[in-house]
């Protein structure tokens, strides 16, 4: 009977579910009651659930973001490179370049090292390889150049040669160049020499063949930055201030894409690409995988990112450069996440402060894809004649181009020669950060708005003595908008003046003397102007505090300004979010922490915004030469918005 | 939302001259740097219809007796060509001088709208107006980039003050002349016709059906067509054919210059096929006037907030935007303070504009001048920016519903059905 029983309840059991399930289901298509009801109340449950888990939301965003840049280099993330654009067709030319033109740049390189040891002046210099492009039947010039701005005084020459194009008007160009000082150390003084003297056979060597859709322009700049940025300039715009340039007598095409060849050492094992432009920009992904197969595979020279060699198919290189014991070294994942984030480390480093990573750069504020091939300096085993094949492969490749590269990538981090980063995977990174910024400053912007009602609660007392603890109530209070504005316009301003002081001569001339002055200046100021004013700001309940508000305002602005730079500077972002991530959110606006512990806690953000006043000295003057002369804008970006950012958060730790 | 001040009256009637003054001068001596140089061919702050480039190209070629209107590249009315080309000499620092004084009138309209509004002789939110319509950046850089959309705003600021103080002709005659200008401005014909016959004061928390009678509309309607004819006719005359009506106001209608702005068509009609064009040109022109009659009908109580509200729909969907339109729907805001703390998420607003006034630029730059983004990028940072418009009118509106209820009470909610 029993189990009969059972067996009757249970198909009952089942129908009532299904019915609850149907019911549920029709509920949510057809709500009965009242849907406005219903709504609020989800609409309340849902706001609830977030709020209370605001903190663990935010927390798990810094967390991830955090993790998540730590995780870049991890070898498994990312894909392999290709090449995207059809009409490129590395590689599949036979290449012309032999021992004889490799004779020929052994016989400039001659007369070339001669002429670096007795110290030709720039000017005799161009002017000789002027000649040798006449002599070679091509139409070349010289540009002389003077910089004059607060921080530089330099004055050059530059040689240059257009081979036109015998098949089309020279609507387009390519570049082919090479800077006098080479890339080693940033221009420091080692001169580019075999890459001149390759500058100088290509043109012997390209004048040859007529299947040129292109005109070639051959650039010898003086210098190392400085020279290419005025020959640039002069052949885009007619002027640059503080810049007096030759105009360039020669004209030719629109120029798409450039190489430029930094060969300094005796001969080289493997090819180094360089590719950050400047303020932050990359080339064409394309560009640079042509080059890879075309380096591989018909001249048969590997290439690497930078100078920086790989441990696992080098054993030159196969040191752990770091102190990591050789147990977890010899790990292969260990091995390739730290090769991995040596190239992400010093892309970072080159992209950041949008210097870009050396005379290629320039090319990329004119639009212009262009790379630097370095010769990684070596015993062997190649020389000019693997680097006059790449070179000459990689011009026909580029020959074939319809329109600019465009396909394939311009946002990427390259971990390998042939392995990336897409935007995808590394963006979230540092907008998570950002996110969770900008809730932290919603949130503190919204409790900012309410307060406890005391008022009501003692009515309800005097009314009511039973009621032991009633809930306390909360009541909406005004928010101080405008002063709060007010103040961080202020310290925006106060940025701007900071530019103008730090760009001025008189700064600059001696700035390791005065760096420590201003910032002593900039720092005690707004504790001299605001104090008085916070002291006589007078309590009051029912008006929220300005410290609360600044914070709120500046962690939103700060986490605006952190997104909006990840698409333009990756790196630069990345750096904001960890400077500002943390630190911001985690300025105080309590009243009861002791004054003493206040100030410590503003000289600490005096410290993060300002102190490359004292501690960075070189790079401050570096900041304020590329700002000058190439138009980065990093240095006025770090006075004008960086610095002030961490000033209002130190600000709101005082008032 | 600022504490109230606690000045005399002569110290505010002294203070908002030298702020206007102040003002006015930083804008002058702005306007005769470099800086209008690098912004004139800016696409967010002057459109193919109000750049000062092309409107120069036209003078020119009127001058040099070539109709500006047989190409494809002037679109200015008549009635600036006929202005410019007589009365003004051609130079840049009169240019300057010129907008300037343009959006010193708007700002002076504004406050005069707010006075009236308020049914006061001055008030110590006098500055606060001005300067919130001096110092928006939405509105100066368009000045300073010479855009025409400049003169627009002083007039649309202009017709809604005259409307205001109950100037009829005046009122209409500058509307009209507006409408030669800028053919969307069409859609502010009806709530400032209503504005004329109702009075401007604020009524948004006791709402009252409008008692006036409609049929007074007719006769002003008449007053407004005939100086729309007059001003056709000047028009043809100065062109010298009917050649301008296609160029001008067909421009608006029609689409030809996909030059890309701020608003929502030209990316839209770049995609678009051919044989669709017609059809879709027809749906977003239409578009644009079917909020006229439910928003007048909404705020029959206060037109003065129903042009506020259509001056939004303007700045978010008419053809050809620039920066300066939903500027003014922005600064038009401070007219209206009593509807603040019934704004439902103010700081979303302004941190969308903020992302959106910054991404607009950057977007550009990297499509255009950088090259490593495309068309899609600064579209996207249109929708963000048509997004943040679409905030602010839809606090706007709630917020002028929601005062009539009255202050929020503890565990009630006001729904909309």
């Amino acid at each position: 009977m029993e189990k009969t029983d059972q067996e009757q309840v249970a198909p009952e059991q089942q129908l009532t579910g299904a019915k609850k399930i149907l019911s549920k289901l029709k509920q949510l298509v057809r709500p009965t009651g009242n849907v406005h009801e219903q709504r609020l109340r989800r609409k309340m449950k849902l706001t609830s659930l977030i709020t209370r888990r605001l903190t663990l939301i935010k927390t798990a965003m810094f967390v991830i973001g955090y993790l998540w840049m730590v995780l870049l280099p991890v070898p498994q993330l990312g894909r392999g490179t290709f090449v995207d654009e059809n009409a490129l067709q590395p590689g599949q030319v036979n290449t012309q370049w032999n021992w004889g033109d490799v004779h020929a740049a052994d016989l400039y390189l001659g007369q070339l090292e001669q002429m670096r040891d007795v110290n030709y002046t720039s000017e005799r210099r161009a002017e000789w390889f002027k000649e040798q492009f006449s002599k070679l039947g091509i139409s070349a010039s010289t540009q002389n150049y003077h910089f004059q701005t607060s921080a530089a005084n330099m004055t050059g020459t530059n040689a240059y040669a257009v081979i036109s194009s015998p098949r089309n008007p020279g609507a387009e160009a390519m570049v082919i160049s090479a800077s006098w000082l080479s890339i080693i150390d940033e221009g420091a003084g080692t001169v580019n020499i075999r890459g001149v003297s390759m500058i100088l056979a290509l043109a012997g060597f390209l004048k040859r063949y007529s299947y040129w859709g292109k005109d070639i322009v051959l650039v010898i700049s003086d210098g190392y930055l400085d020279g290419m940025q005025a020959w640039l300039s002069a052949y885009h715009t007619p002027s640059q201030s503080g810049l007096t340039a030759d105009r360039l007598e020669i004209p030719s095409g629109v120029i798409w894409t450039a190489l430029n060849i930094d060969y300094p050492g005796h001969s080289f094992s493997h090819l180094g690409v360089f590719f950050e432009g400047l303020n932050g920009r990359l080339p064409n992904q394309d560009l640079f995988n042509s080059l890879n197969r075309i380096a591989r595979y018909t001249a048969g020279v590997p290439v690497v990112l930078y100078d920086h060699l790989d441990p696992r198919e080098d054993s030159a290189a196969d040191v752990s450069f770091s102190r990591v014991p050789s147990f977890l070294y010899n790990i292969q994942f260990v091995k390739s996440y730290l090769y991995q984030a040596r190239n992400v480390l010093r892309h970072f480093g080159y992209q950041y402060n949008g210097r870009g990573s050396g005379v290629h750069g320039l090319f990329h504020q004119f639009r212009i894809d262009a790379i630097t091939l370095f010769a990684v300096p070596a015993t062997g085993p190649h020389g000019f004649h693997a680097l006059g094949r790449t070179i000459e492969s990689t011009l026909r490749t580029m020959n074939n181009l319809l329109e600019r590269l465009h396909a394939s990538f311009f946002f990427y981090i390259l971990k390998e020669p042939t392995w990336f980063l897409q935007i995808g995977l590394y963006l979230p990174s540092a907008i998570l950060i950002s996110a969770a910024m900008m809730f932290h400053g919603l949130s503190i912007w919204v409790d900012a708005g309410w307060m406890k009602d005391d008022r009501s609660k003692s009515n309800e007392k005097s009314l009511s003595k039973e009621t032991p603890a009633p809930e306390p109530e909360w009541k909406r209070r005004q928010r101080p908008v405008l002063d709060v504005l007010s103040i961080m316009a202020a310290t925006h301003v106060v940025g701007l003046i900071l530019f103008g002081i730090i760009s001025s001569r008189l700064f600059i001339s001696n700035y390791k003397n005065l760096g420590q002055p201003l910032f002593s200046i900039l720092t005690t100021a707004p504790v001299m102007i605001i104090m008085p004013l916070a002291s006589q700001q007078m309590f009051r309940k029912d008006v929220a505090r300005r410290a609360t508000i600044l914070k709120a305002f500046n962690l939103c602005f700060a986490s605006t300004v952190i997104s909006i730079i990840t698409v333009l500077n990756f790196s630069l972002a990345a750096l904001l979010a960890i400077l500002l991530g943390v630190p911001l959110v985690m300025s105080s606006s309590s009243l009861q922490t002791e004054l003493p512990i206040r100030m410590i806690k503003y000289t600490a953000y005096a410290f993060i915004g300002l102190g490359w006043l004292l501690f960075a000295q070189t790079q401050m003057a570096q900041a304020i030469w590329d700002w000058q002369i190439l138009s980065v804008w990093f240095a006025p970006f770090v006075c004008i918005v960086y610095a002030p950012l961490v000033l209002q958060a130190g600000i709101s730790c005082l008032i | 939302m600022s504490s109230p001040s606690k000045t005399s009256l002569s110290d505010v009637s002294a203070r908002y001259p030298t702020a206007l003054l102040v003002l006015i001068a930083a804008r002058l001596w702005l306007s005769v740097t470099d800086v209008p140089k690098h912004l004139q061919h800016n696409q967010q702050l002057s459109s193919p219809l109000t750049s000062y480039f092309q409107l120069q190209e036209g003078i020119h070629l009127f001058k040099n007796d070539i109709d500006p209107y047989s190409g494809g590249s002037f679109r200015h009315s008549p009635l600036l060509l006929s202005f410019f080309a007589t009365v003004l000499p051609d130079s840049r620092l009169v240019a300057s001088v010129l907008w300037t004084l343009g959006d010193v009138v708007a700002a002076w309209a504004l406050v005069q709208i707010w006075r009236t509004r308020q049914n006061v002789v001055q008030s110590s939110r006098d500055t606060l107006v001005a300067a919130s319509y001096l110092l928006n950046p939405y509105i100066f850089l368009p000045t300073l980039a010479l855009s025409t959309s400049s003169i627009e705003n002083a007039l649309m600021l202009l017709a809604m003050m005259f409307a205001c103080k109950k100037k009829a002709s005046a009122a209409l005659f500058t509307l009209s002349f507006l409408l030669h200008l800028s053919l969307s401005s069409i859609v502010m014909l009806l709530p400032i016709l209503l504005l004329l016959i109702n009075d401007p004061h604020s009524h948004l928390a006791s709402p009252q059906p409008m008692t006036k009678p409609l049929r007074k509309l007719w006769p002003l309607f008449g007053e407004f067509s005939m100086y729309t004819v007059v001003l056709a006719l000047i028009s043809t005359l100065v062109a010298g054919s009917l050649a301008w009506i296609p160029q001008t106001w067909g421009a608006t209608l029609t689409l030809p210059d996909l030059t890309p702005t701020t608003g929502m068509w030209w990316y839209f009609f770049t995609e678009m096929f051919d044989h669709y064009r017609p059809m879709f040109l027809m749906v977003f022109s239409v578009h644009l006037i079917i909020y006229v009659v439910p928003v007048c009908l909404k705020f029959q109580h206060d037109y003065l907030y129903a042009n506020f509200i259509l001056l939004g729909i303007l700045g978010t969907f008419k053809a050809y935007t620039t920066l300066s339109d939903p500027g003014l729907f922005l600064t038009m805001s401070v007219i209206f303070p009593e509807t603040y703390s019934y704004m439902r998420h103010p700081i979303v607003t302004v941190l969308l504009h903020l992302h959106a006034s910054l991404l607009m630029p950057l977007f550009h730059s990297i499509w255009v001048t950088q090259g490593t983004g495309n068309a899609n990028f600064y579209y996207a940072s249109t929708l963000v920016f048509a997004c943040a418009n679409g905030f602010a009118l839809d606090d706007a509106i709630w917020s002028g519903l929601r005062i009539a209820i009255g202050p929020s009470v503890e565990g009630s909610h006001v729904v909309q059905e």
